[in-house]
Order: C-alpha cells, then structure tokens, then sequence
C-alpha cells in the first residue's frame, strides 16, 4: 500500500539520501531512514543544518525532524528493523549476517520509493562493508540509478545527514515508547545506549536477564554483549544445531535426535543400546520418530 | 490410585506405577519446544513465552509465532484426540523394588494435565508431514490392531475368502 510521491517527485530528477541509526547496540530495533528531494533543492538543503545526527542533541534532532517534515520539499522513508527480527535472522538455520539485513533495507528503501513514483536519480549511501562491493551490488540491482557509496556519508552529502535524522528519531522514539512482549514485572527501560561500555547498558542486562528465557524480546539475543550473561544461564540445546553436528560429522543428517542422547529421559542407557535403538523398527515408527521405551 | 502396567513393560521385567489421582493443574495446552532446556524446574512460561497466531493457514495448518532465546519458532496446535488426555508425571525417587534388575522401581505422580500440545519447529513452517502429528497415526493403528474383532466382522471376512475361492 505505497502512498503516492508527492507532484513534484515524479516531475523533477531527485536525490536521496539513506542512513542508519542503531546497527551497533545491543537492543532496540535497527532503523533505516532515507530523505529525498528534488536536485534543484539540493543547495537550499544544505542550508537546513542537517548535520550528522550524532553530532546533534537529541533535541535539535527531535526539531530538526519536525521541521522536514512540514517541509513540502521533502519526502522521507523509514524501515523499522526489530530486535527480535534481527535475532531470528542471525540465529537461523542458515544465518543471515548484519551486512545483508542492512544491505536489504537499504535497497528496500530504493525499492519502495521507486514504487511510489519518485525520479530517482542519485542515491547517496554510509558504507555497510567494502563500499565498492556494495556500490555494484545496488547499481545492479537498481540500473539507472547513480550510487555514491561512502564512508561517513552522513557528514559529507546533506541529503545523508537529513537521512540519519529521520533513523536516529525513529529509534529514539521506538525506544522511548517501546511496550514489552513479556509480563514480567519490574522491568524498565533505562538501557542507556546499548553499547557494552555503557554502565547504564550493562545493569539494564544485568536487570533482565532471566536464567531460562535469557532477556525479553527487546534485546538482540545474537550480540556478542550477551554472551557472558549466557555463562550462568540454563543450558539450551537446538534440535537444529545437533542435526547440523551430525551432518558435518557423519554426512548425513537423517540421524534421529534421541531425547535420551539429550538426556532428557534422565535414564542413562548403555553405549550399545544407544546406538541399535531404532534400528530393526518399521519403517512406520522411524518415520514418525516413535521409540519403544522400556526404561524410565 | 490407578496403576498402569503395559503388557510390553511388564514381558521386559518392567514395572512402572503411574499415580493420576491427584487433582492436577489443568494446563490446557503443553508446548513441545525444538531445543532441550537442561533445567527441571517451574519457569514463568506465560510471562516470557507469547505465542501469537500468524494468520497463515498452510494446508489446514494455523500456523504460530513465537520466540524463544532469539529464536523464531513457528508452531501448530493439536488437540489431543477424542479419549486421551495428556499428564505431566513427576517420578517419585527412593522407592525400591526387586522385580526390577537393576533394582529401581519407577513411580510416577501426575503433576499437570493438557488437552492439547503445540509443538514448535525452527526455521520450518509446521505442516501435517511433521513427526509429531504423524505420531498420532499410531493412535489410529493401535486401536485397530487392539480393538476386539467382532463377530460380524469375522463372517465378513470370511465371506470375503469364500468369494475369492
């Protein structure tokens, strides 16, 4: 359900500028925000102030975004990555990395603005990895489109900096009205900036971590932050993991995952039978996984 | 108190003793995660654990959402078939029994009941080929295999043979 780009949009050539806000921390959604706008306006808008947002007060960002806006001359973009989405991609079977979670909202953004009928034809980018190898994975994507991928983007093109405005705000207002999916009590939402150096950030962590369920959904359970909260915690073994061992050690990952072989039966057996069970059963309880048995 | 001793059980020397007596927490459904957590204590399941309904229906399957330590998992819920119910058993320790031979006796209280269980795959959509719901096709051939034959079925039959001669 695209909205419509506004009039002049579709009329002129427009510049846009992507940016992201939140890739490093350790909880919180990931932001990416993109501004464009024609490239005649282009001049006018370095005299907004856009400057890079985190070098900007969290209130003259909250301004800054306001004033854009109401600004006809402007249209903006966000795609709101969550926390628990960024987790489930990292911790899937096959994992999808940072770099390509980043690289598809970006052009996810590209996408959505061309869908709604904006001329683009410049698209300015901060670096996600080596900024020639993304430059050619966009222009191939989008062919037509001029990519300028750079390092700092967000200090040197103003339609970058506008970008980086639209994310940061985003996050910081996702944050600050961010409703928990779990019910336990005495949870709050001092998390300080997400970065492990933060003292805030550490006691946040220390705060909600849960020796089960590990944190509440909020967090980005595949940082390496939470790695030592993980030390204390009960040990958590994945089906998919031990299937993933097993190929890699026997080539082949048909081998049944055996709850006893996980210890879940709590009824040690002898090597020997470990290693026949299952076998000589029909093929109608192998398939369905269905063991007989006869100590527990 | 009832005590349950399946024939199998009993012709390998085993004998366990399953208590349903006591009036069990009604759970109303169990969920079956895709992961062994090593810890055989209560959790506040309800309070970190929300499973949500997607939406999506896959050959008849409602398929679920939920996560569990950065995981997604996406689920189904079966119900428990007409005439079984599910129970949470508790292993009594302690008590010994000679019939065993390695001189443990197995006794078991039911702690919980459900009616029905949500199992939980990761990174796979549920669908009716998953093991667990064929598990239940066991359910199906038990009773056909143990259901007595009556006598109608067996003048059937051999009206049937004295066809085919």
């Amino acid at each position: 359900m695209a909205a419509a780009a506004p009039e002049w949009a579709t009329k002129e050539p427009c510049l846009m500028g992507i940016d992201e806000a939140g890739r490093g921390p350790v909880l919180g959604p990931m932001v990416y925000g993109c501004m464009y706008c024609a490239r005649s306006y282009n001049n006018t808008l370095a005299t907004l102030k856009f400057a890079d947002s985190k070098t900007l007060k969290e209130e003259q960002r909250e301004e800054l975004f306001e004033s854009l806006k109401v600004n006809s001359c402007i249209g903006w973009e966000v795609d709101v990555i969550c926390p628990k989405d960024l987790s489930a991609k990292m911790l899937k079977k096959s994992k999808v990395n940072l770099n390509e979670i980043s690289h598809n909202s970006a052009m996810g953004l590209v996408r959505k603005v061309l869908d709604m009928g904006v001329l683009l034809a410049e698209v300015y980018i901060d670096t996600v990895g080596d900024p020639e190898k993304y430059r050619i994975k966009l222009a191939e994507k989008f062919p037509g489109i001029k990519f300028v991928v750079a390092k700092k983007a967000d200090s040197l093109y103003p339609v970058v900096s506008g970008a980086s405005i639209v994310a940061k705000v985003t996050r910081d207002r996702a944050l600050r009205n961010w409703v928990f999916d779990e019910t336990a009590l005495n949870m709050h939402m001092k998390t300080g900036s997400g970065y492990p150096g933060d003292p805030d950030t550490k006691q946040w962590l220390e705060d909600h971590k849960h020796p089960v369920f590990g944190f509440p959904t909020l967090v980005r359970f595949s940082w390496g932050t939470c790695t030592p909260f993980f030390k204390d915690a009960v040990e958590v073994t994945w089906e998919t993991d031990e299937l993933d061992e097993d190929a890699t050690n026997s080539g082949t990952a048909k081998r049944q995952v055996k709850l006893s072989s996980l210890g879940f039966t709590g009824f040690k057996r002898k090597t020997e039978e470990i290693e026949s069970s299952g076998k000589g059963r029909c093929k109608f309880f192998q398939a369905r996984k269905l063991e007989l048995v006869r100590k527990f | 108190m009832e005590h349950a001793t399946p024939p199998a059980a009993a012709a390998a020397g085993v004998t366990a003793t399953v208590d349903l007596s006591p009036a069990a927490a009604n759970l109303g459904g169990a969920q079956l995660l895709p992961c062994v957590i090593r810890q055989n204590a209560a959790a506040p399941v309800s309070d970190y654990f929300k499973p949500r309904s997607t939406g999506v229906e896959v050959e008849g399957v409602k398929v679920e959402e939920a996560f569990f330590r950065g995981r997604k998992l996406q689920g189904a819920t079966l119900a428990l078939p007409d005439g079984y119910r599910g129970y949470v058993l508790e292993k009594k320790s302690g008590e010994k029994d000679t019939q065993n031979s390695d001189g443990e006796f197995s006794s078991f209280v039911s702690r919980a009941e459900f009616q029905s269980i949500t199992y939980w795959n990761h990174d796979v959509t549920p669908s009716a080929e998953d093991s667990i719901p064929r598990c239940f096709h066991w359910l199906t051939v038990a009773n056909a295999m143990h259901k007595p034959v009556t006598a109608e079925e067996l003048s059937n039959i051999s009206a049937l043979q004295n066809q085919d001669n």
